[in-house]
């Protein structure tokens, strides 16, 4: 092939507006196509993450009272009582915000009762009862569960201290340095000692987007929140069912309250997660559509080549010339331009990669991905000349004679 | 070099069938000269796009130096033309964006040749033609007279066994083409065999031998001496 290419782009130079122009498309093409699918990676990788909680099997139940007669820790341990007797209800907790929903709860804490705020680590913590770990379907990694004489009533004015905890990994390790945290004490704001029983292996909080989403404490306390709220986990392939058991059930149970919602935890990570799966299919999008009017480009000049040559082929064809030959030159040609395009694309995607670095905070641009687009913008290239280079190979040698 | 014995080849549209040569046989000897005369529509083209390999016939046989062009796959045609066939069209056929010395080069790279070897035959054909100098024009930057030579100097750089020459100098003028003919007879004295289409009765004069087309069919098969020379000796009584 290489051979080829000496007389192939000392013409191409000599007619380069459309090769320019196609060139041109392909950089700009490039450049962004790179860039667009390392942010979309890094969308799905980020969707991707695992939350450590049965999220397919856990559904969310609010409800409120409003009546002045309506006793919400009653109705709360009536519901829970109820809740648990199903057979395909594995665990179920009241709790006081819904994990991966972007609302909750978040205090520091820290290793020593005096100290400075840059020595507190934040967090956010879940109140859950005996059944919050089995109910989340979180791994605990050491330590135990809550016994339920542990779990306190509600603390409506969060003026006492919490006996034990139960923390995260990721939070024990910025704690302590160390996975190992069970029996070690922590303090909250108030320099108030908590211990901690018990290491959850991994657990995302509510705020998908904070960077210490899995800093996460759960709490032994009856959810002080201003609704009932309850996490309930199911048996696989029941939630559903039980979701419109649970709704009717306990909407004609208690007719002092009602039942704000009943939603899948689903629902919330996929809302938490909205606009990233709107910025990925957004760049696919666009990505896909640039691509697909970079390969008419290419398309189109190949056959403009080929249109305007086809006495030259003839001609080519005449003094010796294989069909193999013409589809070759024309894949040449084409290769000379994508190439052209790559290199300048090259510099562009760099360029833009270290832009976007550099105003939104994103990691710089993976070369592999570079070399991905490369190679993608190559075959796109070859793919899109192909017909034409075969329409030209079929050009009759006898062109070469023809006066018209 | 050539023989064809009874080649017939028809163009089919929905309406119409156009026999372009119908059972044609010509012979042609290694060395010779010969012109292939014919009025507009006679056959000429096909024929000289049968005898280049550019189209198939529909019956016939047809051997070229030897090789019987029947059932050759594309390719195979494309090594004949290539290795033993050279040709010269009437407008050329220089490819516009290469220059001299490249556009001679066309059919060698097609040969696979070594670039050394290349070099050395096109600047021997470009000696030949008086163009060495003018290697790096573009054709656009000659004369007419002068884009033929290249031409020439294109067809035998591969030193084939014979030319091909489709109306040489149906477009330049009588000054060129004068050059133009002394050239393909400065071509056919060192060996090569020439076969050349034209209309023109004058260039046809200038072959050995003369052969006239009328709707497809060979009408008349003489030495152009022997044609000439009845009407030379009534004139000059």
């Amino acid at each position: 092939m290489f051979r080829d290419i000496r007389p192939v782009l000392s013409a191409l130079l000599r007619n380069r507006t459309g090769a320019v122009l196609v060139g041109l498309q392909v950089a700009i093409a490039l450049a962004v196509l790179v860039n667009a699918v390392y942010i979309v990676k890094q969308r799905v990788d980020l969707i991707g993450r695992p939350t450590g909680l049965d999220v397919g099997n856990i559904f969310v139940l609010s409800s409120a009272g409003f009546t002045q007669d309506h006793d919400r820790y009653a109705t709360m341990r009536e519901d829970l009582a109820w809740l648990r007797s199903l057979p395909d209800v594995r665990a179920a907790t009241s709790t006081n915000a819904i994990p991966l929903s972007g609302g909750g709860s978040s205090t520091g804490i820290a290793t020593t009762p005096e100290a400075s705020s840059e020595q507190t680590v934040p967090m956010n913590y879940f109140q859950v009862d005996e059944d919050g770990l089995e109910a989340l379907g979180v791994t605990l990694a050491a330590g135990r569960n809550f016994r339920a004489d542990e779990i306190l009533p509600p603390d409506l004015n969060s003026d006492r201290a919490i006996p034990q905890v139960i923390i995260t990994k990721a939070l024990a390790r910025s704690l302590f340095r160390t996975d190992d945290a069970v029996g070690k004490v922590v303090y909250d704001a108030f320099g108030r000692p908590t211990t901690v029983i018990g290491v959850i292996e991994h657990m995302q909080g509510s705020w998908l987007s904070w960077d210490k989403v899995d800093h996460v404490a759960l709490v032994p306390e009856v959810a002080s929140w201003s609704d009932n709220a309850y996490l309930v986990r199911t048996r696989p392939g029941t939630r559903a069912a039980v979701m419109r058991q649970a709704e009717e059930h306990l909407a004609a149970s208690n007719t002092t309250r009602l039942i704000k919602f009943v939603r899948p935890l689903d629902y919330y990570r996929d809302r938490s997660y909205l606009s990233d799966r709107n910025m990925a299919v957004f760049l696919v999008t666009v990505t896909v559509l640039l691509a697909g009017v970079t390969a008419l480009g290419i398309f189109a000049l190949a056959t403009f080549n080929v249109n305007v040559r086809t006495r030259q082929v003839g001609t080519r064809r005449a003094v010796g010339a294989r069909r193999a030959d013409i589809v070759r030159y024309f894949l040449v040609e084409n290769w000379l331009v994508t190439t052209a395009g790559v290199v300048l694309g090259c510099a562009l995607a760099l360029a833009a990669g270290y832009q976007l670095s550099r105003q939104f905070e994103l990691p710089r641009l993976d070369l592999y991905y570079l070399t991905g687009g490369v190679l993608a913008l190559w075959l796109l290239g070859l793919a899109a000349a192909w017909q034409p280079a075969r329409r030209a190979a079929k050009i009759s040698p006898s062109m070469a004679t023809r006066t018209i | 070099m050539l023989a064809m014995r009874h080649i017939s080849k028809v163009f089919r549209t929905d309406l119409i069938e156009t026999h372009a040569l119908r059972d044609f046989s010509l012979g042609v000897d290694a060395g010779e000269f010969v012109a292939v005369t014919g009025p507009s529509g006679s056959g000429k083209t096909t024929f000289l796009n049968v005898a280049g390999l550019l189209e198939t016939f529909d019956t016939g046989a047809y051997l070229l130096d030897g090789v019987d062009i029947s059932g050759l796959s594309d390719d195979e045609r494309s090594r004949l033309r290539n290795e033993k066939i050279g040709f010269i069209f009437q407008s050329f056929n220089l490819i516009p964006d290469l220059d001299i010395f490249d556009n001679v080069d066309v059919p060698l790279r097609y040969r696979r040749m070594p670039a050394a070897e290349r070099r050395q035959r096109i600047d021997s054909a470009l000696d030949i033609v008086g163009l060495k100098s003018r290697a790096h024009h573009l054709p656009s930057q000659l004369s007419g007279g002068q884009q033929q030579r290249v031409a020439i100097a294109r067809a035998i750089a591969g030193d084939p066994k014979f030319l091909l020459a489709d109306e040489p100098t149906g477009n330049l003028d009588s000054l060129m083409a004068r050059q133009v003919m002394d050239l393909l007879e400065q071509i056919n004295e060192m060996g090569t065999t020439i076969v050349l289409v034209t209309h023109d009765p004058e260039l046809a004069r200038r072959a050995q031998r003369n052969v006239q087309v009328v709707d497809g069919q060979i009408s008349d098969y003489r030495p152009f001496a022997a044609q000439a020379a009845p009407a030379m000796a009534g004139a000059l009584a």
